[in-house]
């Protein structure tokens, strides 16, 4: 093959060292092997904003001549590996900068490799990723979406993990033996693991019930790529395999439709005011999920939300505009009642309908988690009961 | 001008939004909340600009708005002269006959990049034209958050920004105190400014209502808002309001006006000066900041000592920062 | 200044006055006679004079207008700017190093399409603190979508103020314009000018509606969100649409000016002197016209078959008439009054954008490049005289593409 790109997608700024970090690494490693390589991040995202997904790119060639068949381009059209660092983004990329829904797998090459850091199942994602017309392979690297390497995050491996990962099951890429040599030329190799919460027993729990090795504190980040080399394993996805999910696109109008002057016209005031062709449909990491229950109307949430989220009701709670939410938690905080607003997993969700609505109707806002282990268990076990996924 | 009344209470507040939602910020933004604040509190009959910035780029992507309110962007050191222009604008056209004369309220809004570096010369200068009805809000994010946080005049000592990394050879890269640009306006203008004041978006009631006097102050006038940024500043978005708070009662960020010519403080600064709270210690806020990690106990205490010198020392706690030559002071009582 | 005479018209029909003004008084009465309602200012020289005048016409109550008097070039334009989206008539103006200043803003108006009005009195850019004459400074705005003229005279001056809004403001192209004048020549020196009637005025140059783009909370529009590369090309591509509509729209408000004042017929781009059977052009813009002039008249008196092209709208570029034009001479010299250091066979900008019609053009006439004037050197007749034969040298060598200094020391 002349040449093999690999994207990393992740929550701007949160994952934007770990994403740096493999790119880098990959094509540094690659020119271990005699080939060449560019590391770039998608320019349309930058300036990142905290949360909103983001990509970067390696793209490795045999030859200058090859490579320079990837330049001056802002992504690759196809990739051999596609790299998801937080499954809630399975559900497909909304880039802040421009409108629609790009699948997790739009850019995956027929019999190509989609690895997600997840302690979900494969069969779980596919209910929330997209169907290809072609067939194409998932891999899971058992883990939380990693903040390794953001501010003062501990280093958790991730990075190591997912090298191994690519190194089996897309060799052609880069191979084992450069990423050894890559990392021991860099002095990273014996680099031990320090643990990366504080509490560590009670952080690995929902890890573990999901199926997570724990890392040995002072195992090292070779032996943590190896492991995960020696571990890898993937899942053929047939054609068809996976939901239509929401494929919105916009039709972009030419000169001599736009309204001169830059001008564009403003959306309509109102309680629940919205700009109607940019809604967010897959950017939030988590959802806010309200017990109106015990809601006591104190307004805290509508005030402070930066999204606007909360839209009155006659029955004074406010209703949740998930479409306006990108899953910051500032209402969850505010929130003086207990466990009122709780953030949950947006992939624990299929859709964006009105949680009021359901309420009235008498129906539950929110599934348990069926492959997240325990640690939302307990938003659900709140009386909030019943299968998003289900319903999906 | 416009007159606008005060609201009473958070239930006082209308639920109607001037600032759609479905905007571009980040995870967490408090400046996008301030635009909310804005539209909300000026209501229809207003004209917003807005110079380059995060509430720019990231707010107004082409071919959508958040705006429903008409909405126009300006260059980055411009808010001063923007609101200049779409007011004489306005003015002109209302005197000579050639639009409906009413009130119609004039709102731009900059960054601190915008308004406390490059734009301030525009910001002194609108404020000394009397006879034109508008508000400038300088939304402070204490860095060029945009651009990928790049260390600005208000940028707090020590702070780690893309332009002052905490390195091996020098731990602090930022050797500068934040420009102290509400004070400097209102000791400059008062004289010719109705309405000189600062805000926090985390005290919701309270900035709307400085909006709203402000506004019907008439005349040039000036908010600066303290606005958590936790992709600058470095801490989980849900913590946004907290750190907004924490800001105020570590007497960091004084609330305060200038109406009229006098002074008054809001919200936790007035209980602070009437001795009803105490300031909390500035390390409660600076080490949930990942941009003062790096911070040693040495660091804290500079630190804790220069806001103890804004409350202990200068002549107006939190607002003028200096304070009486004794030997003068003493003259003068006589 | 002293009114000379009146002109001779019906008792019943208002009346033209002459009076003895400069260029900048010219300009500010005929923002009088536009019934302007925004101007800013800021000093500099030279083309602040302009700013002097207009402040005295509202001190005396015969211009009713915001007069902001700003605190830098880059505000001044920044105050136009939005005075303009919201429906107001707007007037600004600078030289030189504080054109510079506003650049930022000069360069982001075309892309919003507001069509204020602007002088810039050229101005060398310092350093050294030159204040003389020289076309770098404008000619920084002209890719970017400003419409661009060189103005001559006083009368021209006043007259192309008001052509200039009416073309400007033209829904068609609704793009900003501004009228170079020769810093000093124009700026600092009175001529006799005749000044119009306000209700001819009124009839000529209709009252500015930006329409469905005007920014008001009865029209809720948002200008000029931040676009990336999805959607740029898209409006620079409405721009040059624009652009190419100008001449058009140029030549109407030119025909129709000269229908009701008789004065800027024919061709608005070009204008020719001593032509018909030249066989060796100089062509230039601005006040340089008037020393070429007098040299054509002595160089004809010996007999010799030379002529003069002034260049009067620079952007949109004359293509189609200086093409037509210049192909029936033999030999063609461009006198820049600008330097672009660097340039195609280090020619000035006019020179390049001459020879870059000129390559498609039936019949290619030998083309030789003059820098002269800069800093406000005048250009005097043996400059004008080195610069006609230097041309018909290169045009009986058949040899053209040598660009030589004129009038600089060695």
């Amino acid at each position: 093959m002349a040449s093999t790109a690999v994207e990393v997608i992740y929550r701007g700024i949160f994952q934007k060292t770990l994403a740096g970090t493999l790119v880098k690494t990959l094509v540094l490693a690659a020119h271990r092997e005699g080939k060449i390589g560019t590391a770039m991040s998608r320019y349309g995202d930058s300036p990142e904003r905290n949360g909103i997904p983001a990509k970067q790119f390696a793209v490795i060639a045999d030859s200058q001549d090859e490579l320079e068949e990837s330049l001056a381009k802002y992504e690759p059209k196809a990739t051999d590996v596609s790299i998801c660092l937080d499954d809630n983004m399975c559900k497909g990329i909304e880039s802040w900068s421009w409108y629609g829904v790009q699948p997790i797998n739009a850019l995956v090459k027929p019999g190509g490799l989609l690895i997600v850091t997840s302690l979900r199942t494969p069969d779980l994602l596919l209910r929330h990723i997209h169907w290809r017309d072609q067939p194409y392979r998932i891999a899971i690297v058992k883990a939380e979406a990693s903040l390794g390497g953001l501010w003062v995050y501990r280093d958790d491996h991730t990075d190591m993990r997912l090298l191994g990962a690519v190194a089996r099951l897309a060799p052609q890429v880069v191979g084992l033996d450069a990423l050894v040599q890559s990392l021991h030329e860099k002095g990273l190799a014996d680099q031990p693991y320090a643990g990366d919460t504080e509490g560590d027993a009670r952080a690995w729990a929902p890890r573990q019930a999901a199926g997570q090795q724990p890392i040995p504190v002072g195992q090292t980040k070779l032996e943590s790529m190896q492991q995960a080399y020696e571990a890898a394993t993937d899942r053929p996805v047939a054609p068809g395999e996976g939901v239509e999910g929401n494929r919105l696109t916009f039709e972009k109008p030419g000169w001599k439709d736009m309204r001169i002057g830059v001008v564009v016209d403003a959306p309509k005031p109102g309680v629940d005011a919205s700009i109607e062709v940019f809604k967010k449909w897959s950017t939030r990491t988590k959802r806010p999920v309200v017990n109106f229950d015990t809601c006591i109307e104190c307004d805290l949430c509508w005030l402070h939300c930066p999204d606007e989220c909360f839209v009155p009701t006659p029955e004074g709670v406010y209703d949740v505009k998930y479409e306006s939410c990108c899953g910051c938690g500032v209402c969850e905080e505010v929130c003086p009642v207990d466990r009122c607003i709780v953030m949950v997993d947006e992939i624990e969700f299929t859709d964006l309908e009105s949680p009021y609505q359901k309420w009235k109707r008498g129906e539950p806002l929110v599934a348990p988690a069926s492959g997240g282990g325990a640690k939302y268990g307990a938003a659900a076990a709140d009386g909030n009961t019943g299968n998003a996924e289900d319903r999906g | 001008m416009a007159v606008l009344e005060q609201w009473r209470g958070v239930k006082a507040i209308p639920d109607i939004e001037y600032f759609a939602s479905g905007h571009r910020t980040c995870q967490g933004c408090e400046s996008v909340l301030v635009m909310r604040y804005i539209a909300k509190a000026a209501g229809p009959r207003t004209i917003v600009t807005g110079t380059t910035g995060c509430m720019y780029v990231a707010n107004t992507s082409y071919y959508s708005t958040p705006w429903t309110i008409p909405w126009m962007h300006s260059q980055l050191g411009a808010a001063g002269s923007s609101a200049m222009g779409t007011a004489a604008g306005l003015k002109a056209l209302m005197r000579k006959g050639k639009i409906k004369d009413e009130p119609i309220n004039v709102i731009a809004f900059c960054g601190d990049g915008g308004g406390a570096d490059m734009g301030l010369s525009a910001i002194s200068a609108a404020l000394t034209h009397e006879d034109y009805n508008l508000l400038m809000v300088l939304y402070d994010n204490e860095s060029y958050a945009n651009t990928d946080i790049q260390l600005s005049g208000s940028t707090p000592w020590g702070a780690v920004t893309t332009f002052s990394p905490a390195g091996t050879k020098h731990r602090i890269m930022h050797r500068r105190w934040k420009k102290n640009t509400p004070g400097l306006l209102a000791a400059g203008h008062s004289g010719q400014s109705k309405f000189i004041g600062t805000a926090c978006a985390s005290y919701g009631l309270d900035f709307m209502n400085k909006v709203r006097r402000a506004l019907s102050a008439g005349g040039p006038t000036f908010l600066h808002t303290l606005d958590p940024c936790p992709k600058g500043w470095h801490y989980d978005p849900e913590l946004s309001h907290e750190i907004g708070s924490l800001a105020v009662e570590t007497g960091i960020w004084p609330l305060y006006e200038v109406n009229e010519g006098k002074l008054s403080f809001t919200g936790p600064t007035r209980n602070i000066l009437l001795g009803r709270a105490k300031r909390k210690p500035v390390r409660e806020y600076l080490a949930k900041q990942g941009r003062f990690a790096h911070f040693t106990d040495e660091d804290y205490d500079y630190f804790q000592r220069k806001v103890d010198d804004m409350w202990e020392h200068w002549m107006i706690p939190g607002v003028v920062a200096f304070e009486m030559d004794p030997r003068d002071a003493s003259l003068l009582q006589k | 200044m002293a009114v000379a005479k009146t002109s001779k018209t019906a008792a019943n029909v208002p009346q033209s006055q002459e009076e003895l003004i400069s260029g900048s008084e010219a300009v500010a009465q005929a923002l009088r006679l536009a019934d302007v309602d925004v101007i800013s200012a800021y000093p500099i020289r030279p083309y602040d004079t302009v700013m002097q005048y207009v402040s005295k016409l509202i001190a005396d109550g015969r211009l009713d207008c915001e007069f902001i008097v700003a605190e830098s070039e880059h505000s001044q334009f920044e105050i136009v700017k939005h005075a303009c989206s919201v429906g107001a008539r707007a007037f600004c103006g600078s030289s030189g190093v504080g054109w510079m200043y506003a650049m930022e803003c000069l360069a982001v108006t075309p892309s919003l399409r507001l069509p204020y009005l602007a002088i810039c009195g050229n101005r060398a850019l310092d350093d050294p603190g030159a204040f003389g004459t020289e076309h770098n400074d404008a000619m920084c705005v002209r890719d970017l979508g400003w419409m661009l003229y060189w103005v001559e005279t006083a009368q021209e001056a006043l007259d192309m103020t008001l052509i200039g809004y009416r073309a400007a403001e033209d829904q068609r192209l609704s793009l900003p314009c501004a009228l170079c004048l020769d810093g000093a020549f124009l700026t600092h020196s009175a001529q006799i000018v005749s000044v119009p009637p306000q209700d001819l005025v009124n009839s000529y140059l209709p009252r500015f509606d930006l329409g469905d783009r005007v920014l008001h909370p009865d029209n809720p529009i948002s200008i000029a969100p931040q676009a990336n590369e999805d959607w740029l090309m898209e409006i620079r591509k409405q721009m040059d649409a624009a652009m190419r509509r100008a001449p058009e729209v140029i030549r109407e408000a030119h025909g129709e000016f000269h229908r009701a004042f008789g004065r800027q017929g024919g061709s608005p781009f070009i204008e020719e002197y001593m032509t018909d059977d030249a066989e060796t052009v100089l062509v230039g813009m601005g006040t340089m016209a008037s020393p070429v002039r007098v040299m054509v008249r002595k160089l004809r008196a010996q007999g010799e078959k030379v002529g003069f092209v002034r260049v009067k709208w620079f952007r949109p570029f004359g293509t189609d008439e200086i093409r037509t034009s210049l192909q029936r001479f033999k030999a063609v010299g461009v006198v820049d009054r600008d330097f672009s250091l660097g340039a195609a066979d280090m020619g000035g900008v006019l020179y390049n954008d001459v020879r870059a019609t000129m390559y498609d053009a039936q019949r290619r006439p030998v083309i030789s490049g003059f820098i002269a004037g800069l800093g406000g050197r005048e250009i005097e007749e043996k400059d004008v005289l080195e610069m006609f034969r230097r041309t018909q040298q290169a045009g009986a060598d058949g040899r053209g593409g040598e660009v030589t200094w004129i009038g600089v020391r060695e």
